[in-house]
């Protein structure tokens, strides 16, 4: 009350052309500040709608939620097993290790323990221990797996989407969930883990344009379905790509995003100017030491690595019918090409080993449960053609309007050191303009809820903890 | 200086390409070959073919998303039901085939002795196929070759790739097109030839390249339908800005102008596009092939996908890939049942990622100068353009360059009375300015 008094008392023992300047600049900067708080909190990009079969759209939508159960039969596992039995090997060079590719003599290895140790029937099982769901949404049937969790007293209970990538699935999540779906803490999360459109169980689109941003809305109508209108999102790989544009398109909605890949660069001359700098004075540019060990030498670890390892990417984003089409054939060959990645992403050291190091971080079972989910599906098609669909249209991806777009939602990122980029904090910043958390992480690569459950499902607790403790009670 | 440009030469060098120690002595014989098939081939081929999974493509996807599954499902019928394969091994057998051991590899190869007329000369001729292809491609042009009016009819070799066809594969690492050129070398000399014309496009260029830079002595022409020269750099880049507009300046023909603008369009975005299978090839081809030995329409895809695109581009919006209006299906399909019956797609595709790894500098080497007499044959539908400006700066003594009417990647498959025409009145030239 007394500041009011002496602002009064002040105001009036100036004379009235002060004032009038006061006055003026007042309502100029009162007016600055109001136009500079709704920029920013205008700064979405449009939702859009889409309809992904063939014909029209019909004039009443159909928003069942539908039970499904993931199922097998003795004339699949039999077709299964004669496909493995008839293929055709080539032996790889000498010591060409995981240079070439997928090295054959391990292959046959892992085809070996297919056929006659990996129990289908029970991974089904495995699979359905979960609670699966199908809802059509813009002519598709979405899949997803919806997990309660189990509540303690006095726990709050928040929602959360887990996103997947390729050529991973929803089933990475599996071992994940049980840790955030009985905590310790004050909270606790209900997991939805839906599949992309055109992977395993969600419907492949039967129209061409089927991008991050349609599946982005797609999983905001199926949050909303679910009566959700406050909630986290995870993801990394496509499911970091998407979430971002959920938080982009709908960020009253996100309650919080979390990565574990995060796509941020500065802006090409600042990229490129940091990049000169930060190799020898990282803290000019706001690289830390553990960035600049990540990050240089530069060429070597992004240039050359990127080139030897995106092949798959080029070929993906511009003839995906043809790059799956063997693979929808032949098991071991859809195994190969997908355990690769598995192998490479995890830790590009793999690349020396004769069995790519697949077994140190992951279980055969676990592996092959995934690569079971696109063969039995036959979703390697429509998988790859996200691909062509983000990447390889005419239109530049990088001016794609959700790449000029900042993101504003309260965000944390997990930096793994053997994921295939690393981004610093400080390139980040130029994109998301809120991050509560940024974490090197001591260990993981690419498939951080797969590899790294516990490490994961820390950051993303702690990530929450610092977000729920700020907000407004 | 003119000793300076004889000794302009590329090591020859050695090599051994299985495991283990080379032995002191060498197996020079020559073997007759005969390819063979078997009804249990032809029933694996079928109950495979039967057992196909095919995607849907997307709702007027055409050729866009790669091969379309409509069309495709129309291949593998005829593939099942009307493809004769014991015919067309009668079809490859017409010509007489031979292996022969070298660097520890079982060579493959054709020998085409001509129809010699009273009065002709008989000029020995190599020619090399590329990939997806295989020596079969030959066999349209073959006839043009070995029997002819003129003053002079060839003797035709077609080799097949070490790891294509019926060539064995490597079994060490680092085999590239200089260890390739070599061996195709030493095969001339095994069949005692020791001056002879060479001919190529796709691998086959680079190929019988290398083969003028090790041994040009050996080399009495060199013609190629595919072009691989640049100006070098900076020079490249500045001919590229100014030859728009004021191309006569930098040595543009109109022609010139024609095929190579917009630059952007036509060659780098085009590249992108059309190089997701290089990319790959060039570093995980164990990987990329390892699906297609198992799946003859998934092999049949994506080879095909190439035979289409790579023969006129405006083939991406055709709903059939436009693959019948210049091939027949028979064949397309004896191609790549040469592939399939071999099981050697992987080792095809790892010669991309040995001749683009380390050795990428030396065997792709655009800079050092080819001065055998050459004959460039510019097909407008080829990838890449070169003009005959830009060929200058690699190729010193071209005899003919011609800009040819029509036809793509796939010269001797498509158009090979235009190819024969061509690689004719080249030879003609350079024989008549050869000391008699």
């Amino acid at each position: 009350m007394q500041a009011v008094e002496t602002i009064q008392k002040a105001l009036s023992d100036l004379d009235p052309c002060k004032l009038k300047v006061l006055a003026v600049s007042s309502v100029g900067i009162g007016g600055l500040l109001c136009y500079m708080a709704w920029r920013k909190k205008t700064k979405k990009i449009p939702v859009g709608d889409g309809w992904w079969r063939e014909g029209e759209k019909p004039l009443s939508e159909d928003r069942t939620i539908r039970p499904f159960v993931v199922e097998t039969s003795e004339e699949m596992i039999q077709d299964l097993y004669q496909r493995i039995g008839q293929t055709r090997f080539t032996e790889s060079l000498e010591d060409g290790r995981f240079h070439y590719g997928f090295n054959s003599a391990y292959l046959k290895k892992v085809a070996k323990y297919w056929r006659h140790e990996f129990d289908w029937e029970k991974q089904v099982r495995v699979l359905n221990k979960y609670p699966h769901f199908k809802t059509n949404i813009e002519g598709l049937d979405v899949h997803f797996i919806h997990v309660k969790p189990v509540q303690r007293t006095g726990q709050k209970v928040l929602p959360l989407m887990m996103v997947h990538g390729w050529p991973g699935s929803f089933y990475e999540f599996y071992r994940i969930l049980p840790l955030l779906t009985e905590t310790e803490g004050d909270f606790v999360f209900e997991v939805i883990c839906p599949s992309i459109p055109g992977y395993g169980y969600s419907e492949a689109p039967r129209k061409q344009g089927f991008s991050s941003l349609d599946a982005a809305r797609i999983f905001h109508k199926l949050m909303d379905r679910l009566h959700f209108t406050d909630y986290y999102i995870q993801g990394g790989d496509w499911g970091s790509l998407i979430t971002c544009n959920m938080a982009q398109m709908k960020p009253e909605y996100i309650r919080g995003m979390h990565l574990n890949m995060i796509n941020a660069r500065a802006g090409s001359t600042m990229t490129i100017v940091c990049l000169l700098v930060g190799r020898y004075l990282p803290f000019l540019v706001g690289f830390t030491r553990e960035d600049v060990c990540r990050i240089y030498p530069y060429m070597q670890k992004n240039v050359y690595e990127l080139l030897r390892e995106s092949g798959y990417m080029h070929i993906q984003a511009t003839k995906p019918d043809t790059a799956g089409c063997g693979l929808n054939d032949s098991p071991v060959g859809l195994a190969a090409y997908i355990l690769e990645k598995f192998s490479t992403w995890t830790d590009f050291k793999n690349r020396d080993l004769e069995d790519g190091g697949l077994e140190r971080k992951f279980s055969l079972d676990d592996l092959l449960t995934n690569v079971m989910i696109y063969w039995t599906t036959g979703s390697i098609i429509p998988s790859m053609r996200f691909y062509k669909e983000n990447l390889g249209s005419s239109s530049n991806f990088y001016k794609r309007l959700d790449n000029v777009t900042k993101i504003y939602v309260p965000t944390g990122l997990a930096a793994f050191p053997h994921e295939l980029v690393h981004c610093p904090r400080v390139w980040a910043r130029s994109r998301f303009t809120d991050i509560r958390s940024y974490t090197y992480m001591p260990r993981g690569g690419h498939f951080a809820a797969f590899e790294e459950p516990a490490l994961l499902s820390q950051d993303l607790m702690q990530f929450v903890k610092k977000v729920e403790s700020k907000r407004p009670k």
